[in-house]
């Protein structure tokens, strides 16, 4: 056996350094709790979310209004749109933390892809639904331009929501989501060039 | 399904007595401010127990932990940019674990410990993670069944990373 003397100085330094505190086993035990209790209440929200949705896009259907099925399809095709791309820009990214660094870390990269993947695809998305309703606007002007005369205000309010916070929520909100997963990608890739190196 | 979730629980607490140490100097590697490390500690071990339930026993539990604890680590430094501090600014709230007998041999070992603290936290992560689990006495095998890559790169790789260690002491003795 070959001494080395440094690694074992090394060793000792390292050994000293710390152990966890007298409390970690209970502190650990209520992070499960915690971690259980939210995903049980995050599931219940999303049920709830779900059937919400649901529930508005019938009594939309059932209002009885010119607008009312448009509104009804409109927001059920978002949400199953909306899901699907979701699960299709996610697919087999899934990192499960038992694997090697190196399998765990191939995910990973794959992962932030696959979000960058979806922001784009949540651009083209939302412009085309823009394009859409406004095409939809044009067809039905005959009958949209009456409403619009009588209610100028709101309609007035929903054009600057719809039309003018879109490129906000574009430029700033999914721009800076890009960044940043444009600059974990790159960190993410120098860990694997690390590797491959 | 109690029953099942109580032999769960006693092996959870098994292996965190087991490996609560190791699990807590690997996480030293990956952060230095000692309140958010106990979060991360915190973090590794809720990991742990999310995987428990699904570990098959496909390799030992010790590189099972090993490997939780160096994903999450990894998904720690880039939450919480950036990587490292220099030295003054590490925390070092931790009792010694050794009473030592001289208050200046005493400070003498606390310095060099920082010291070795900062230069392992300067290097490089891929680095830094051959250090660690040189450190904590790993075979090549199993640092490369942590890893997932082979012997021969693990130990061209532990090479390198040894001497970048030993330049980045050197800057700082």
């Amino acid at each position: 056996m070959i001494e080395d003397r440094e690694l074992d100085a090394w060793r000792e330094q390292w050994n000293s350094v710390a152990r966890p505190s007298s409390d970690f086993p209970r502190k650990v035990q209520q992070k499960i709790k915690h971690h259980h209790r939210r995903f049980v209440f995050g599931n219940i929200f999303s049920v709830i979310a779900f059937i919400g949705i649901l529930i508005f896009a019938v009594y939309m259907r059932h209002q009885g209004t010119w607008m009312g099925p448009g509104w009804a399809i409109g927001i059920c095709v978002l949400v199953l749109v909306a899901a699907g791309c979701r699960v299709w820009a996610l697919r087999q990214t899934w990192r499960p933390e038992t694997q090697s660094t190196r399998g765990f870390v191939e995910l990973w990269y794959k992962r932030v892809e696959a979000r960058i993947r979806l922001l784009r695809i949540s651009t083209y998305l939302s412009m085309g639904w823009l394009i859409f309703c406004a095409a939809l606007m044009a067809v039905n002007w005959s009958i949209i331009g009456q409403d619009f005369r009588a209610h100028p205000k709101s309609w007035l309010a929903l054009l600057v929501v719809c039309v003018l916070m879109q490129p906000v929520l574009l430029l700033y909100g999914v721009g800076w989501l890009r960044r940043r997963k444009l600059a974990e990608l790159n960190e993410v890739k120098q860990i694997l060039d690390e590797m491959n190196d | 399904m109690s029953e099942r979730r109580h032999d769960l629980e006693a092996r959870f607490d098994r292996i965190l007595t087991e490996h609560g140490a190791a699990i807590s100097r690997l996480a030293f590697g990956y952060e230095t401010v000692a309140s958010v490390r106990e979060e991360l500690v915190q973090d590794i071990a809720l990991a742990v127990w999310q995987a428990l339930a699904h570990f098959r026993g496909e390799c030992s539990e010790r590189t099972f932990v090993y490997r939780i604890a160096h994903n999450r680590g990894l998904s720690h430094v880039w939450k919480r940019r950036p990587a490292y501090q220099p030295l003054d600014e590490i925390e070092e709230s931790d009792q010694p674990i050794d009473p030592r007998p001289h208050p200046e041999e005493q400070a003498t070992r606390t310095d060099r410990r920082m010291q070795l603290m900062s230069a392992i936290q300067s290097l490089p992560v891929g680095h830094r993670q051959m250090i660690v689990l040189m450190l904590e006495g790993l075979s090549h095998a199993q640092m490369a069944e942590v890893l997932g890559i082979t012997e021969n790169n693990v130990a061209v790789r532990l090479n390198r990373a040894r001497n970048m260690l030993k330049d980045a002491l050197r800057e700082r003795a």
